[in-house]
């Protein structure tokens, strides 16, 4: 049996619980990673080609293209009703709705949950003498750090945000200063909310104090490489990314982890969960349902929390995730749980998603006006948004 | 006029000297960087040149990370294939389009050329949609498809055979051989070096090739090099040490062929590309 | 008259062998090009005046809709201008470069199989890796060769983030990787031309400069001319370097995509393949009303003997 995934940094850790899987129950189970950039256009050709992996992570940016067919992704319902192991009661609501088609048929079992936090090098904090973020930390506060922490001529610099992190920073600052990415309904855009203008006024105001390398150092390096070569003081990362982060030397010895800062509405961490679904029209329906039903089942979650692998989506056994990184403050990921936001998304987020990249590379290079960029923006999506109903 | 040439000589040798360092730089920059840790290659104050200590690191983590035996012996496979189809259908056809007369022959030639005119971009949606279809995605299959025949192939076959004398096949027909005969044992061996060269051809345009392998074959373990790379890339964008490992995995053989080879490979493209 | 019959029934013969060998023999190459390129020509084009869904589904006829916001599409024109940008940096410079190296190495010289296997070394490697390597290079905070400007007291230059200078540097790696190639085909060029034109030269007392363009130029022309209309067609389907080197967040990649690379996302990233379509059929007219208007001029410039 084939099963894909997009992040090879949970690799060894899903393969031991396949490996649990595959001794109980004799099944054999290959995992393939394709990189998320690649990912979707390989699963869109296997589906084509008829050629679907049996197990595969599914997004909430991408759920809704692959639910509006029947003959694509296996219907649970049923399965999930007669199974002992499985009770969608277990896993948070928001998560378990994201994974059904309009009909209300369940595809997807919800594999696990993320929030971001930032990461901070406690050595940099040390010698600006500034005491280490704790939760009650704001925007604005965060904007002051980011500004005392810099130091060109050492070429050292508070922070760096770039289009492409959205979800671990932008997205956040959007939402706990009240305003949003997406309306409710999802049919209008929420870039020319004025709360969300002044959010992402915020993060401009952040560029413009120079905390944040050129655009070109942010466009051309990874967050995480930054942090890793010293070059930068703070980084915003998703919990998806700790396994990678607590490998790394310089980081295991500097850094450490602090809770996301308030905005007027309070800490908002964009909270977003993958989802196991399965083939509808592969040769192994059944065990695909067996693999994704033990995946879900508690003992699967806890190891899966307990590896470090991700925070599980089933409820209440993430205690364990934090365990498996003493030396760091996981805490702070699973504090960001509480007051979470749903990721937004739409029918059809691919569209829109890649427009806004694009436009807020404009913002963020400092090309054109933070306020512009999003009032512009906002008419595409709308159009967008339109054109889905 | 003797001091002149003297001269002369020098600042030709300065300058092809100073162009081959520029030619080179790159190749001596990956290996440098692949031998450092990720905070070396990061470090600009002081900017570090040489590698601290020759680490190996960069590499292990590389061939963790993707499972370069499976990718050479994909890579591989798809060349020797495409040679292999690309010798056999184009020798043939390009005898046919060369020496012989027939009915519709300038009809199907103009299609040959029509094909060498024309972007390959315009075929690969079919293309793929094609392979989809039978279902054969991620498989030799589909990384070999695009490449069972080849325009340019004929094309350079025909030109070989064309420039072949005029009374070897006389002499063959009073000897008895019928067009089959004539072809297989007295005009093919004598293009044997344009064989080379396309055979040289073949095998760098399919290991070269990223856009097809991208669309068609996106699991790891039917991938060749190219894509690969451009997938670990997408997985591990910023370490750059890695990726110059990965760079210099991929890259290295394919180098040292073409210093064993490099009269075969410099000359088959020399006569051959100049004969287009 | 039996003797002429004979020899009729001979010729008549003969050609009917001919006949059936040759088809014979063009037949897999005939049914692999059917099948492969001329079909998947109509079918591209076919494609362009559909809206196709998801999954190869739900297909509807649009007409020229694709075309219209091709049209009206600034990033398709935009792309079009990189596209030509590129080709018209990277083949002329790329051929002067290579025209030079391959006259000083067309002589008995030291080193001169050295100088030639590295010349044509980046022929042989996969530009997706020295896409990578390039783009390290290329590194504004940590490349090397900002690094060698700093310590000359020049400033730092976003090689490929500054959307002005982005294209150009993809334009030097194009230059790069392809000098060696064209090299080769000229040294091969250059060795057909009879000695005794130079020394016919030197005598009237020309120069190497004068003998480089009243002798060297002309005589190797028809060489030129096939690298010329090969690299266009080829510099005009950029792609590996602009996927590999420009990531989606550079502030550069508007300023570099080129008609292919959009080709590939709409087609491939967003699977709107009637619009892929479109994009291509675009690229083929371009490419087809260059390579004609080569063909034209050539007899300007172009010298057969």
């Amino acid at each position: 049996m084939t099963v894909a995934i997009w992040d090879s940094n949970q690799e060894p850790g899903l393969k031991e619980i396949m490996d649990d899987f595959t001794k109980e129950t004799g099944i054999g189970v290959d995992i393939q990673v394709t990189p998320w950039g690649e990912y979707w256009t390989m699963l869109e050709a296997a589906t084509q080609g008829g050629e679907m992996p049996d197990v595969f992570w599914m997004h909430s940016d991408q759920i809704a293209t692959y639910a509006a067919y029947d003959d694509i992704l296996l219907d649970l319902t049923d399965k999930i009703e007669r199974s002992d192991k499985i009770d969608l009661a277990n896993y948070p609501e928001n998560l378990v709705n994201i994974y059904q088609n309009e009909k209300g048929a369940q595809l997807g079992i919800p594999k696990d949950i993320d929030t971001c936090a930032v990461w901070y090098n406690k050595k940099m904090f040390d010698e600006a003498g500034i005491p280490y973020p704790t939760a009650d930390w704001t925007w604005e506060d965060f904007r002051e750090i980011a500004k005392k922490l810099t130091n060109k001529e050492k070429g050292q610099y508070g922070v760096t945000i770039k289009p492409g992190s959205y979800q671990e920073s932008w997205y956040s600052t959007i939402y706990a200063y009240g305003g949003e990415v997406i309306s409710e309904d999802k049919k209008t855009s929420g870039f020319d909310n004025p709360k969300t203008i002044e959010a992402m006024q915020l993060i401009e105001g952040i560029i413009k104090d120079g905390s944040m390398p050129e655009y070109s150092v942010v466009a051309e390096n990874g967050t995480d490489a930054l942090m890793e070569a010293g070059t930068v003081a703070m980084s915003f990362q998703g919990s998806w990314m700790i396994p990678e982060l607590v490998k790394n030397d310089f980081v295991k010895e500097n850094c450490d982890i602090a809770p996301l800062p308030k905005g007027p509405n309070g800490t908002k961490s964009i909270s977003n969960g993958l989802g196991w679904t399965a083939s509808a029209k592969g040769a192994h329906t059944e065990e695909a349902w067996k693999l994704i039903e033990y995946l879900g089942s508690k003992e699967a979650q806890t190891k899966q929390a307990e590896l470090g692998v991700t925070m599980a989506a089933y409820k209440g056994v993430s205690d364990n995730w934090k365990n498996a990184q003493p030396n760091f403050n996981m805490q702070a990921y699973l504090d960001m749980l509480e007051d979470a936001q749903a990721y937004p998304s739409s029918k059809n987020t691919q569209v829109w998603y890649q427009v806004l990249m694009e436009r807020m590379v404009d913002g963020f290079s400092g090309a054109k006006p933070m306020d512009k960029v999003c009032k512009d923006f906002a008419v595409e999506m709308n159009q967008f948004l339109a054109e889905e109903q | 006029m003797k001091r002149n040439d003297k001269i002369l000589k020098a600042v030709k040798h300065i300058v092809l000297i100073l162009g081959a360092i520029m030619m080179l730089v790159p190749f001596v920059w990956m290996i440098l960087t692949a031998f450092k840790t990720n905070s070396e290659a990061m470090q600009i104050n002081p900017f570090v040149i040489f590698p601290s200590e020759w680490r190996t690191d960069a590499f292990v983590k590389a061939m963790e990370k993707m499972d370069f035996i499976k990718l050479y012996i994909n890579t591989l496979t798809l060349i020797v294939l495409r040679i292999f189809c690309a010798v056999f259908t184009s020798t043939m056809a390009g005898y046919a389009f060369g020496r012989l007369h027939f009915k519709g022959r300038n009809f199907c030639f103009a299609l040959v050329l029509f094909q060498m005119m024309v972007p390959g971009q315009i075929f690969i949606i079919p293309q793929y949609l094609m392979v989809s279809k039978i279902g054969l995605l991620n498989t030799m299959f589909s990384l070999l498809f695009p490449g069972i025949v080849t325009a340019f192939g004929t094309f350079l076959m025909r030109q070989a055979y064309m420039g072949l004398p005029k009374d070897l096949e006389e002499t063959a027909r009073l000897d008895g051989c019928n067009i089959g005969q004539t072809f297989l044992y007295v005009m093919m061996p004598l293009t044997k070096s344009s064989m080379v060269a396309l055979g040289i051809f073949t095998a760098l345009f399919a290991y070269k090739e990223l856009m097809w392998p991208l669309i068609a074959n996106t699991e790891q373990s039917t991938m060749p090099l190219a894509a690969a790379l451009a997938k670990l890339q997408g997985q591990f964008g910023s370490n750059f040490p890695e990726l110059m490992a990965a760079s210099m995995i991929a890259c290295i053989p394919m180098i040292i062929l073409y210093l064993v080879f490099q009269k075969q490979f410099i000359e088959g493209i020399a006569t051959s590309g100049g004969k287009l | 008259m039996s003797k002429v019959n004979n020899k009729e029934k001979k010729l008549t013969n003969r050609r009917r062998a001919e006949f059936v060998w040759g088809w014979l023999f063009i037949l897999p190459t005939l049914v692999g090009l059917i099948i492969l390129n001329i079909i998947p020509i109509f079918q591209t084009v076919w494609q362009s005046f559909y809206k196709t869904g998801a999954f190869g589904r739900g297909y509807i006829f649009v007409g020229l809709d694709n075309y219209e916001r091709l049209f009206s599409d600034g990033a398709v024109w935009q792309a079009l201008i990189n596209t030509l940008k590129y080709a018209i940096v990277e083949v002329p410079i790329s051929i002067a470069i290579a025209l030079i190296i391959a006259v000083m190495l067309n002589a008995k010289m030291q080193g001169r199989s050295a100088y030639r296997a590295i010349y044509f070394l980046p022929m042989v490697v996969a530009p997706a890796a020295t896409s990578m390597v390039w783009k390290w290079l290329f590194n504004t905070e940590f490349g090397l060769f900002n690094h060698v400007f700093k310590s000359i007291g020049l400033k730092p230059v976003a090689w490929l983030s500054n959307p002005g200078i982005a294209i150009y540097s993809l334009a030097a790696v194009g230059i790069w990787s392809v000098i060696g190639y064209n090299m080769v085909l000229f040294l091969a060029g250059l060795q057909e031309i009879p000695k005794d034109y130079y020394e016919a030269a030197q005598i009237d007392g020309a120069n190497v400069f004068q003998q480089f363009f009243k002798i060297t130029v002309p005589l190797i022309s028809p060489t030129m001319f096939f690298v010329l209309v090969t690299r266009v067609i080829g510099s005009m389907q950029i792609f590996d370097s602009i996927y590999m080197m420009i990531g989606t967040g550079s502030p550069a990649l508007k300023k570099t995509q080129s008609l292919v690379y959009l080709f590939y996302r709409y087609a491939f990233v967003e699977n709107n393949k009637g619009y892929g379509s479109a994009i291509v059929v675009l690229l083929l007219v371009v490419i087809m009303i260059i390579t004609i208007f080569q063909m034209i001029a050539q007899k300007k410039w172009v010298h057969y003997n």
